[in-house]
């Protein structure tokens, strides 16, 4: 298996406000994954990757508040972070990344856990939740990236994606012909867009640089891999789920519709917890509220078994 | 102990008075001037109750002054260990450092938030605690006692190494907490600057933005140099102190220090270097070097004429002592240095804005200490200035020694 380099340099990384008590590598077929765990305490919490653009950094606000009460497990993406960067498109399908984290949690002698989920990671959540209820006590899904939307044409989509777009202006940099040729600044679009809120300089640095440590390749192999792509299929699916939910989403998140989160609520039966005027990362931009609402979440979750 | 089922609550009437202190870890000033402001309070509401949540430098200033440590103490990360790995050689670009801490400062704010809402706290004071106020003002639902809020400096400045980039990003900083506290003037019940208005720099916020000056007289109170110690008696003692610490009549002391800070090895280095030519040109000259814990004094490889030392304690009796200090442009120090009416010659670290501007600016006030630019200073200049300031009579301004009493006044009718 071979990986390929990292597009550019990562500044050293700042302190941790906690450092993991056990890293290490899932071995997969094709792939080396990487997890952290930190903390101790019922009921262990599972932060999912996110897609390959970042890694398990994401969750840098939620890590060490959490380990102060329970278990906390992180992996990265595969493509990302200290995990491999396959170089196959087949190892960035969305059932990959489900057994990943099955084999994260084995290795980390876990039976059960809450997984928490950030936008694209809403696939494998889903995944997890309803071919594992077993190990799954709760979901929690941040802006989830769900093909929720009636207009959305998978087919049409990758069409455009691959073939070189009109113009390199907005949403046309989502494109793997501009990756190519202008991955940092498909960088700093897609994260401006991500957070919309004011005074987020740092977080949106944070981004780019986390982005900066995987490739335009590894990415765009994670775009155009299978994933829960089907409206119906999602949708289906996300009616199936019967562990408790949280939905947290952002009303100004330019990323992914608010509209598909409440779906989503609404078709797990979960609670969904409204962020007017947030963007689409509020686990980084309001990380107190989506600490405390993870907090009640699971408290709850204790006085319910 | 109860069990983990029970509730306590005390009938309002019935508690006492109870605050609930966070001293800033960064730099070693904080936690002395907070005591102080502590003591003045007691004064006057006696029946005042403290916590603490505080961790290490300050957690060793309150254990020698029995000062109460609140268990959560232990769950908070560590801001000095943070600050010290972003520091290099005579280098520390502080508002980066701030700006790199965010994971500390939430962790940190979370574990404040635990505290506060499991005491029945009338009164948070926070001496640059950042984690608190900004998070009260991005959740002011979630404040739930009186707040003080105390700060030496107001306004992030830029640095000409940091470009457009960094007047951009210190001007963006500058504007979200201008914005916080007019859209939020319920969550600091008291705003206080250690300091007097002239104090504060002439400088602006940002394009755009208030004059720093302006907007800090309409939004802080003003407490004047809080020193937390009184420097009279050392200033009048000083005969008998340098009789004490073995420093002759005919001697002329230096002490060169740079507290506990590990990047001052290269400072150090360069002051030794400076010696034989110091030693031309002052009669008696005899250099102390305090290494401090953290740099081996053999490391140094020193002129054997020049005495290196690791720990002093009680350093401040040397520097009230001294003929002449040379040090680092931390506040703490040199403000010391200003009070207790010593010559200094003081470095700012590079690309420290607080240290080359806001302190730079009180020290200019006080007329206390010569500036000295690190990079612009070889040895043979600063040989040359040590000479030139160790005899100058000193003509600065005395330093207020009613601060901490002032502060407490101005934070006493929140409780």
């Amino acid at each position: 298996m071979t990986a390929s380099e990292p597009a550019g340099p990562a500044v050293h990384e700042q302190s941790r406000a906690r450092y993991p008590d056990q890293a290490g590598f899932v071995e997969r077929p094709g792939a080396r994954v990487f997890y952290e765990v930190y903390g101790s305490g019922e009921p262990a919490i599972l932060f999912l990757p996110t897609w390959t653009l970042v890694h398990s950094r994401i969750w840098k606000m939620q890590i060490p508040d959490f380990a102060r009460r329970h278990k906390v497990i992180t992996f990265d993406p595969r493509g990302n972070g200290r995990s491999d960067r396959p170089t196959d498109v087949a190892a960035y399908a969305e059932t990959e990344f489900e057994a990943d984290a099955l084999a994260v949690l084995d290795a980390t002698g876990t039976d059960r856990a809450v997984i928490v989920s950030l936008s694209m990671g809403a696939h494998r959540a889903l995944l997890l939740a309803t071919e594992h209820p077993e190990r799954v006590e709760g979901a929690i899904f941040v802006a989830p990236s769900l093909p929720f939307n009636a207009s959305y044409d998978r087919k049409k989509a990758l069409k455009a994606f691959l073939a070189p777009a009109p113009n390199d202006e907005g949403w046309n940099k989502y494109n793997a012909t501009y990756w190519r040729r202008a991955y940092p600044d498909f960088l700093e679009f897609f994260f401006g867009q991500g957070f919309s809120e004011a005074h987020s300089t740092k977080p949106r640095e944070d981004a780019v640089s986390w982005g900066r440590e995987t490739d335009p390749e590894t990415l765009i192999r994670s775009t155009v891999r299978d994933g829960l792509n089907n409206r119906e299929a999602a949708l289906e699916r996300a009616s199936r789920v019967h562990c408790p939910v949280l939905v947290i989403h952002g009303t100004d998140d330019d990323i992914r519709d608010h509209a598909d989160g409440a779906e989503l609520a609404r078709l797990t039966g979960g609670q969904f917890l409204s962020i007017e005027r947030g963007g689409h990362f509020p686990n980084v931009r309001d990380p107190v509220l989506v600490n405390l609402a993870i907090r009640d979440f699971v408290r709850r979750l204790g006085d319910e078994s | 102990m109860t069990g983990p089922s029970t509730i306590t609550w005390t009938r309002a009437l019935r508690r006492p008075r109870r605050a609930l202190y966070i001293s800033s870890p960064i730099g070693l000033g904080h936690a002395q001037r907070d005591v102080s402001i502590a003591a003045e309070l007691r004064k006057l509401q006696p029946d005042l109750e403290i916590d603490w949540l505080a961790q290490h430098p300050v957690t060793a200033v309150l254990e020698a002054h029995g000062e109460r440590l609140h268990p959560r103490s232990a769950e908070l990360a560590s801001e000095s260990a943070h600050i010290a790995a972003e520091s290099s050689e005579h280098d520390l670009n502080c508002f980066q450092a701030i700006r790199r801490m965010d994971e500390i400062l939430i962790n940190n704010f979370m574990v404040f938030h635990d505290a506060v809402s499991e005491g029945d706290y009338d009164l948070v004071v926070a001496d640059e605690a950042w984690d608190i106020d900004y998070y009260w003002h991005e959740n002011p639902e979630l404040k739930r006692t009186a707040f003080a809020w105390m700060t030496d400096f107001v306004g992030w400045l830029p640095m000409p190494a940091g470009g457009e980039r960094e007047a951009f990003l210190t001007a963006d900083y500058n504007a979200e907490m201008i914005e916080h506290v007019e859209r939020f003037p319920r969550i600091r019940d008291r705003a206080i600057f250690v300091g007097e208005p002239d104090d504060i720099v002439p400088d602006s916020f940002g394009p755009g933005l208030p004059a720093i000056r302006d907007w800090t007289e309409r939004h802080y109170d003003f407490s004047g140099y809080i020193t937390g110690f009184d420097p009279a008696p050392l200033i009048e003692g000083r005969e008998e102190l340098r009789r004490e610490l073995g420093f002759e009549p005919d001697q002329r002391v230096v002490v060169v220090t740079v507290g506990g800070s590990g990047v001052g090895e290269a400072l150090l280095r360069r002051v030794i270097a400076s010696y034989p030519e110091a030693k031309r040109r002052v009669n008696g000259l005899r250099m102390i070097v305090v290494a401090g814990p953290r740099i081996d004094p053999a490391s140094l490889g020193a002129n054997p004429e020049i005495e290196v030392l690791a720990f002093v304690p009680n350093l401040y009796r040397r520097l009230a002592a001294c003929d002449l200090a040379v040090v680092q442009g931390g506040l703490t120090t040199t403000m010391e240095l200003a009070a207790g009416r010593r010559p200094f010659l003081y470095f700012p670290l590079r690309n420290h804005f607080e240290q080359n501007r806001h302190v730079r600016h009180r020290l200019n006030r006080y007329g206390a200490g010569r500036y000295m630019d690190y990079d612009a200073s070889p040895p043979e200049v600063i040989a040359e200035a040590i000479a030139a300031e160790i005899d100058r009579p000193i003509d600065s301004r005395p330093v207020e020694t009613d601060g901490a009493a002032r502060a407490a006044a101005l934070i006493a009718p929140l409780l």
